[in-house]
């Protein structure tokens, strides 16, 4: 039995529709990772579950149980903000045991249960001070605190560590991976990072204007994104697209600044009723490198000549944005590729990884 | 759908509009019922008591006639169209002056914001023996040797009506300069410094930056002093009594005197609608903006 | 504040004409209240033969005793203390309704918005801004047949009535500032409508507090044309009293009374705001300009 079932679900404020019929479900110990770009309708969707919206049509299950007209206490879940909202007249100790108050638990066991998640979130020298007077990693830990401390069914974090800096963000995201993975809960986790989504989610919804594009896992939301905005959202740098011609199951081309190129192709089954027709191409930058020896003799890539307009050192890799006929490619090539600005050199493309999209429908063929 | 909730929880659904039906039935009795029933009063020949026969709309047509209401509007818009324009300008100056990291800021912004807590009784009755010419500035001033100074507006009947505007800008322009020093205070610091780096010199600053971004202070300022003004029943009472004869009366104080003392039911009624209007057409386009300020 | 940093004699002398102006624009706001000191400490005969800014040569509080307690005020004679507490019956109850009354309304405002309420609150805007002249009528009509009429309840309900809608305005717009999301947690965190505000909004509400309190009590102390519509003999306001006082004239006028009377009169909201004014200023600064 799905632990969350999202049915069909619509919401809209005023005339402007912002859920447009969402479909999820979500197991039980699952982490769902919901991204977008701003204002597509996360929140919406996350207060939406935990009853602070009311939506306008469709029905939300918890555990089985249909909660859509049920008040947010009703429904046992816990919600962790963006702004943390935690409640700055009481200390963090009054701030975790609330909840507990609230739903009459009785004093002692409170106590009992506030300790064990003060222990777990490393929270027992700060259980006496004011939210103010804590740092904003603290707060977080706070703010999940409290929504451990209840023991929810489902959790659900809208963008609880966008208000903390790149070092805070990386070891807090650790922090919930294990926190996860120890408590084994189901998590609804919306998130702008997507660095944040792939290591984090178990599957990862993707939405765009209120609507659910792809519902997957991290690697297959990578590699088989359903359309040209899947594709383009998901993955830093962006994938590279190009406008190419099928010539026959096993080759394309590409025509621009009136030279013709030609790239192998690996899915030509798929591709076989796009014969003589054109097609979006979309390549990764790691998919586009130095000439490796190791796979020249592989009939999937190829070499060709590209101009490197700007290089940026990341350590690891260095990315090279390269002219390509009128296209500007990125890729990502070995630091000790040695590159000039504006001296063409060889580029390896890798096509086995390749997606190819319907240039109408934006669809993945 | 199924949609059956217990009772306690729909109880707790409609608590937020079972707290505020109250008001709600308060206001539109007291308010907006209120109105209707003057207005209907105002079309009857009510005088000490109502009187349920319409008489159209004899009691304007009535009060269009009456010269003591055509001096009391006349004074409203001279009393009015001052008293906003001078504590506008007093208070920002004042407000710019105190910004400039004064010390003793606070001490004197207690002194200038303090009228503001006095009523306008008693800043009536100050005024008044401050502005009476046998004992008050002019008296002060001739004993000083200028003997032949002048100041009685108290007493001149052509200028009594800025006798009202003193003792009201003196109570009320320190409350403008205390809503514009915390309009002063909330503008964007790191915006300021921009304009700063960019060369641009202090009243620049002020004029092109700063006082343009303070526009809905202004609006509620004045929106404020407004209403102040048009209610102004008590300072005329306490510092002229309406005289000389009725030359400083207000529109206040005419329908309380034609509604309350003199037996003139519907004139009261009809005077006070007129206020009314006069209060709809300043306020309309400011709720107006208001409201439209919300939605974006 | 505007950061300046080389000082050149220029910039010096347009400080201390700065500090000039300041000074005597404080020198102005305080002439009237120094006047009605200086006077009140005189007897008649000085105040008719001498200058109003002259000091007193002889200062005694014979006028202020007798302003409290012996002054003929219309029929009485028995100073303005009567009305001095006259007020404070009308004022107390009427300041602690309606800030109740204000923060249960501005909390539905701000956080339990429903179809409707946006329009509730700007009918009851609207209100904050009707002359009370249009309202009198019916009111004193209404206040008859309740038999409130010239009684202190009757008085006391005017100025909740139409305190309300200022009231509630400054609740609703400190409320608006404190986030949404402070609710949302509360709400699932189990508490419901009276637990949010009790154990959440309350606590926070201090500031807003002190600013419609000291406003109601500035508003309702202050008021003349309620207290002179409908307070019959026995409750009249001290303001009304002041008035009729000084508008008394049995034989010669006694400046030197009316002036500590007037004193007396405004002495309370004097002493609020000196106590209490960087908490109105802070809360003007705070929120309640917004749309006040
Ligand atoms: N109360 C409301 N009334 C009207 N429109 C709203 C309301 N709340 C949100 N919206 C609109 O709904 C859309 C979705 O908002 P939502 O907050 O869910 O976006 P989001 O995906 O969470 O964005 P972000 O990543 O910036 O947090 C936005 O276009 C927003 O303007
Ligand atoms: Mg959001």
């Amino acid at each position: 039995m799905a632990a969350l079932t999202i049915e069909n679900v619509k919401k809209s404020y005023g005339s402007t529709q912002v859920l447009k019929g969402i479909n999820i479900d979500i197991e039980k110990g699952e982490f769902l990772v919901l991204i977008g770009p701003s204002g597509c309708g996360k929140s919406t969707m996350m207060n939406s579950i935990a009853g602070l919206e009311t939506i306008t049509e469709g029905r939300i299950l918890i555990g089985g149980e249909d909660v859509t007209h049920a008040n947010p206490k009703d429904r046992d879940i816990a919600m962790v903000f963006q702004s943390y909202a935690l409640y700055p007249n009481m200390t963090v100790r009054q701030n975790i045991s609330f909840g507990l108050e609230v739903r009459k638990m009785p004093k002692a066991e409170r106590e009992i249960q506030v300790d064990k998640v003060a222990k777990l979130l490393q929270l027992e020298l700060l259980l006496d001070r004011k939210p103010a007077q804590l740092s904003g990693g603290q707060r977080q830990r706070v703010a999940m605190g409290r929504a451990i401390a209840r023991e929810p069914k489902i959790y659900l974090f809208d963008e609880p560590l966008s208000n903390l800096d790149a070092k805070l963000r990386v070891e807090m995201r650790a922090e919930i991976k294990k926190l996860h993975q120890r408590l084994g809960t189901t998590i609804v986790y919306v998130t702008h990072d997507q660095v944040e989504a792939m290591t984090l989610a178990d599957r990862i919804a993707v939405m765009r204007d209120g609507t659910l594009q792809q519902l997957a896992t991290p690697q297959e939301i990578y590699d088989r994104p359903v359309n040209v905005f899947v594709a383009g959202f998901m993955g830093s740098p962006p994938m590279n697209f190009i406008t190419a011609k099928i010539e026959s199951e096993t080759l394309l081309s590409i025509e621009t600044k009136g030279e013709t190129y030609h790239l192998p192709i690996t899915q030509g089954k798929a591709l076989a009723s796009y014969i003589g027709k054109e097609v979006t191409l979309g390549i990764r930058p790691e998919m586009i490198t130095e000439p490796l020896a190791h796979k020249a003799a592989l009939d999937y890539v190829k070499v060709l000549n590209l101009t490197p307009l700007l290089t940026e050192a990341m350590g690891a890799d260095t990315m090279v944005l390269t002219q390509f006929g009128d296209m500007e490619l990125k890729c990502r090539v070995n630091p000790s590729y040695l590159v000039e600005v504006n001296k063409p050199c060889e580029f390896m493309f890798d096509m086995s990884k390749a997606v190819f999209f319907d240039p109408e429908t934006e669809e993945l063929i | 759908m199924a949609n059956k909730r217990p009772f306690t929880d729909m109880l707790a659904d409609s608590m937020p509009k079972l707290v505020l039906a109250p008001s709600f039935v308060i206001m539109m009795v007291c308010i907006y019922g209120y109105i209707l029933w003057t207005a209907a009063l105002s079309f009857t020949k009510s005088r000490m008591l109502p009187q349920w026969d319409f008489v159209g709309f004899d009691q304007y047509t009535k009060l269009m006639a009456n010269d003591r209401w055509a001096v009391s509007s006349q004074n409203l818009i001279i009393f009015g169209g001052m008293f906003i324009l001078i504590c506008l300008v007093i208070g920002i100056t004042m407000a710019i002056l105190l910004d400039q990291k004064i010390r003793q800021e606070g001490f004197l912004r207690t002194i200038y914001l303090y009228p503001m807590a006095i009523s306008f009784i008693v800043t009536g009755t100050a005024w008044k023996w401050l502005l009476n010419p046998s004992m008050g500035i002019q008296q002060i001033v001739r004993d000083w040797g200028y003997t032949d100074f002048t100041f009685d507006w108290l007493v001149n009947s052509e200028m009594v009506v800025f006798c009202l505007v003193i003792a009201a800008v003196w109570q009320s322009s320190g409350f403008v300069m205390a809503l514009f020093l915390a309009g002063l205070r909330g503008v964007d610091q790191e915006m300021i410094k921009a304009a700063q780096l960019d060369g641009a010199s202090l009243p620049t600053v002020y004029r092109r930056i700063i006082l343009p971004s303070l526009k809905p202070v202004f609006f509620s300022a004045f929106v404020i002093l407004s209403h102040i003004a048009i209610k102004s029943f008590d300072l005329v009472t306490a510092l002229t009594g309406g005289g000389p004869g009725y030359s400083s009366d207000l529109p206040a104080n005419f329908m309380y005197a034609h509604a309350f003392t003199r037996s003139q039911m519907g004139l009261g009624a009809a005077s006070g609608m007129m206020m009314l209007g006069g209060v709809l057409a300043i306020l309309i386009p400011y709720l107006y903006s208001e409201l439209r300020g919300k939605k974006q | 504040m505007i950061y300046t940093q080389k000082t050149s004699p220029i910039q010096k002398l347009l400080r201390v004409a700065l500090y000039a102006v300041l000074i005597f624009m404080a020198a102005i706001y305080l002439l009237p209240l120094v006047v009605m000191i200086l006077n009140s400490l005189k007897d008649v005969e000085e105040i008719r033969s001498g200058n109003l800014l002259a000091l007193p040569q002889d200062p005694s509080l014979a006028a202020w005793s007798k302003a409290w307690s012996s002054a003929c005020t219309g029929s009485t004679c028995d100073g303005i203390a009567p009305f001095f507490f006259n007020s404070f019956k009308i004022v107390i109850p009427a300041v602690i309704i309606s800030t109740l009354l204000g923060a249960m309304n501005g909390y539905v405002l701000a956080m339990w918005r429903f179809k409707g309420s946006e329009l509730f609150f700007g009918l009851l805007l609207f209100g904050c801004f009707i002359p009370f002249q249009v309202v009198l009528i019916p009111m004193a009509m209404t206040l008859g047949w309740l038999g409130l009429a010239s009684s202190a309840s009757g008085l006391i309900l005017v100025h909740v009535i139409y305190g309300m809608a200022f009231t509630t305005l400054f609740f609703r717009n400190y409320y608006v500032g404190l986030p949404r999301e402070l609710i949302s947690a509360a709400k699932i965190d189990g508490a419901g409508f009276f637990l949010i505000f009790w154990r959440i909004v309350l606590p926070l509400s201090p500031p807003i507090i002190v600013v419609t309190v000291i406003w109601q009590f500035t508003q309702v102390w202050n008021d003349f044309l309620f207290g002179v519509v409908f307070s019959g003999v026995d409750n009249l306001p001290v303001t009304v009293a002041l008035n009729n006082l000084v508008n008394t004239s049995f034989g010669g006028k006694e400046y030197n009374v009316d002036m500590a009377a007037a004193l007396l009169a405004a002495l309370p909201t004097i002493l609020v705001y000196v106590f209490a004014g960087k908490y109105f200023v802070r809360g003007l600064s705070a929120g309640a300009v917004k749309g006040a």
